[in-house]
């Protein structure tokens, strides 16, 4: 299933736009839409660490299903 | 209660906040602002840029604040600035309102210290040619399972 991500902070800078949409099975766990995640980055998947799948509600666990709605990959944050 | 939560485009008003705390049986106001600064770790910064996940972040702000309250006999307002800002604007404005000056001071803290581990929010610093520069920051907490 084509989900449409987010793309938020240094994220930005990847070259691919304010978001990515990546083919991901479903259900799927957040852990493994990061992995697959990474491949769409390619070389750039280094500025994937640290970095977290979201709702408009919450930050997603590894093991959380992600959830039909909007979804957003949030690097470290750095508010204030 | 009416909760004084805010993410904002707009120039920040720290003593609206502060005026919207007060109360009868508040004796300390705690506020705290944040500034655009330059010099920030060696480099001249002309304007900082701050990215937001807006849905997540007024929810996070606003359970941050809850949190406050629920610590401490406090009343509390936020805001947060997003967008271009140009050095000394603020970018952050707290206050607590509380019976007692230490209970409005830890308040005022925790909110601040909060938003730096949790409010999905990114700063770019631009230097004078206009290159941008991603702040490091903290990993967000997840949601345990």
């Amino acid at each position: 299933m084509k989900r449409k991500i987010e793309l938020y902070g240094r994220l930005r800078d990847a070259g691919l736009g304010s978001s990515v949409v990546v083919d991901l099975p479903s259900p799927v766990t957040a852990r493994r839409a990061l992995s697959i995640l990474k491949s769409s980055f390619g070389p750039q998947s280094v500025l994937l660490k640290g970095c977290a799948l979201a709702t408009g509600d919450e930050v997603l666990s590894s093991s959380n299903e992600l959830p039909a709605g909007r979804l957003a990959l949030l690097p470290p944050v750095c508010g204030g | 209660m009416r909760r004084l939560i805010s993410i904002t485009k707009s120039r920040l008003d720290p003593a609206a906040l502060s005026r919207a705390v007060s109360a009868p049986k508040h004796g300390a106001v705690a506020s705290f602002i944040g500034i655009v600064r330059s010099p920030h770790a060696g480099r001249r910064v002309a304007a900082v840029s701050y990215d937001c996940f807006l849905p997540l972040a007024e929810k996070e702000l606003a359970r941050i604040a809850a949190a406050a309250e629920r610590r401490w006999p406090a009343r509390i307002a936020v805001a947060h600035r997003i967008g271009r800002l140009k050095v000394g604007e603020a970018s952050v404005a707290i206050a607590a309102g509380s019976a007692h000056r230490a209970q409005a001071c830890a308040a005022c803290r925790f909110v601040l210290e909060e938003i730096k581990l949790r409010l999905p929010i990114w700063k770019q610093e631009h230097d004078a040619r206009g290159a941008g520069r991603w702040l490091a920051g903290c990993a967000l907490p997840r949601k345990r399972s």
